[in-house]
């Protein structure tokens, strides 16, 4: 008899869009799944290609890094910087056999609360979807 | 070509231009080469150069980056001296680069020159060196091409595939840091792989950990690695590290149109940013 299975994720969520938006979620009552573990980072560009591998290590089933849109980079760059690590580690963790639905990377601001929990609902659906990852 | 390199390297130590010249002299075995550092001009007899010297030399530059110093560079290692310089790890006034025109090292193994030539070699098209003050051979003239598929077989299995294929290779690392140790890129005075607090990397035999280590040491070599196939040639388990490493290599060659290490003076693609990137996500 199969368990379902409850995919954890560890999302990266810069301090000035990505967790306001999940905090106005949460103050606007919207409901999101529990999967996601939140880990606030002073902005996107804070998030080290260690923590991302740190995490799949440790047995995370997707990476979540959330940052503020394109252009509204509290530091004015942070997110651009992660973009192009971002499109470089994606494709290289799926080559060391970690799927690339596994890991995403998302703009959300501080207004989009409904965006963030669409954002998790999808993406624990997804992980769901693939079942949990051997390690 | 010894004879030219000999000569110069005389004239160099002679006219006091350098300190010191960092060549290849031949091993007690008689048969492979090892790094040599030749402060006298009488000594300039032991360089020799042929298709055993594997050594990228250029790592011993950074603790010599005050004192001028004379070198001997195949083109993969003149990339690495572009990219410390690049890096500002080196000084250019410091430096006398005799380039050596190379057309691929051998294999030695069980006491003998093998026909077969390294990964890097393999798909080396870059014969003549990047940089170079004084040039040692016949320069080739056609532009380097780039063969990738060696990468594109493993890209093409199945995930499952793949994740059998690198936990196999993985799972002999023995984590003695070789890789690390050789590279001319890995400079930094306190690496992530030593720091105990946090303990990124951890001391205990554990699935995972292994990967964390390879996963990790090549991105940070994304976009960096000049593919000396060092860590390769070092690796007392023979994990074939070179797939790793340019795997990385060709998707820079394909996202940013950028290669470490053939100029000095461009910005890498990670010091930089561009609003109008289109890299296929977060647009």
């Amino acid at each position: 008899m199969a368990v379902s299975h409850e995919p954890r994720i560890v999302g990266f969520l810069c301090n000035w869009c990505s967790y306001a938006g999940a905090d106005l979620a949460g103050t606007s009552r919207i409901t999101y799944p529990a999967n996601i573990r939140i880990i606030r980072v002073p902005c996107s560009g804070r998030v080290d290609p260690l923590f991302v591998v740190k995490s799949f290590q440790l047995g995370a089933d997707g990476v979540l890094i959330a940052g503020c849109h394109p252009g509204d980079c509290h530091y004015t760059e942070g997110n651009y910087h992660t973009r192009r690590r971002f499109a470089l580690l994606r494709p290289f963790l799926d080559y060391l056999g970690i799927d690339q639905e596994r890991f995403r990377l998302e703009w959300v601001s501080a207004s989009e609360g409904k965006k963030f929990s669409e954002v998790v609902a999808d993406f624990t659906e997804t992980l769901k979807r693939i079942g949990p990852r051997e390690i | 070509m010894i004879e030219e390199i000999r000569n110069k390297a005389k004239e160099l130590l002679e006219t006091k231009t350098v300190d010191c010249v960092i060549g290849y002299e031949p091993a007690t075995d008689n048969l492979t080469s090892r790094p040599v550092f030749i402060y006298e001009p009488s000594q300039v007899n032991r360089l020799i150069f042929d298709e055993t010297c594997v050594h990228n030399l250029s790592k011993y530059l950074i603790n010599r980056r005050y004192k001028p110093t004379g070198i001997v560079a195949k083109p993969c290692d003149t990339r690495g001296i572009n990219l410390l310089l690049n890096e500002k790890q080196l000084r250019r006034e410091n430096l006398f680069i005799i380039g050596v025109v190379c057309s691929g090292i051998r294999k030695v193994r069980f006491n003998q020159i093998e026909n077969s030539m390294p990964t890097k070699c393999q798909y080396c098209s870059q014969h003549t060196p990047v940089i170079y003050d004084f040039l040692v051979g016949e320069p080739v003239t056609e532009a380097p091409t780039h063969n990738y598929s060696d990468i594109t077989e493993i890209e093409n299995m199945s995930p499952a595939q793949r994740k059998a294929f690198w936990s196999e290779h993985f799972d002999r690392c023995i984590r003695c840091y070789g890789c690390r140790q050789v590279c001319a890129g890995c400079y930094c005075y306190e690496c992530f792989g030593d720091e105990l607090d946090p303990l990124w990397v951890g001391i205990r035999i554990a699935p995972g950990e292994n990967w964390v280590w390879n996963t990790v040491r090549a991105f940070h070599l994304s976009a960096r690695c000049i593919a000396c196939g060092e860590c390769e040639h070092i690796c007392p388990v023979n994990i074939p590290l070179m797939l790793v490493n340019r795997k990385l290599e060709k998707d820079t060659l394909h996202l940013f149109d950028f290669e470490p290490g053939i100029d000095t003076e461009i910005v890498p693609p990670f010091a930089t940013y561009k609003k109008e990137d289109k890299l296929g996500t977060g647009e």
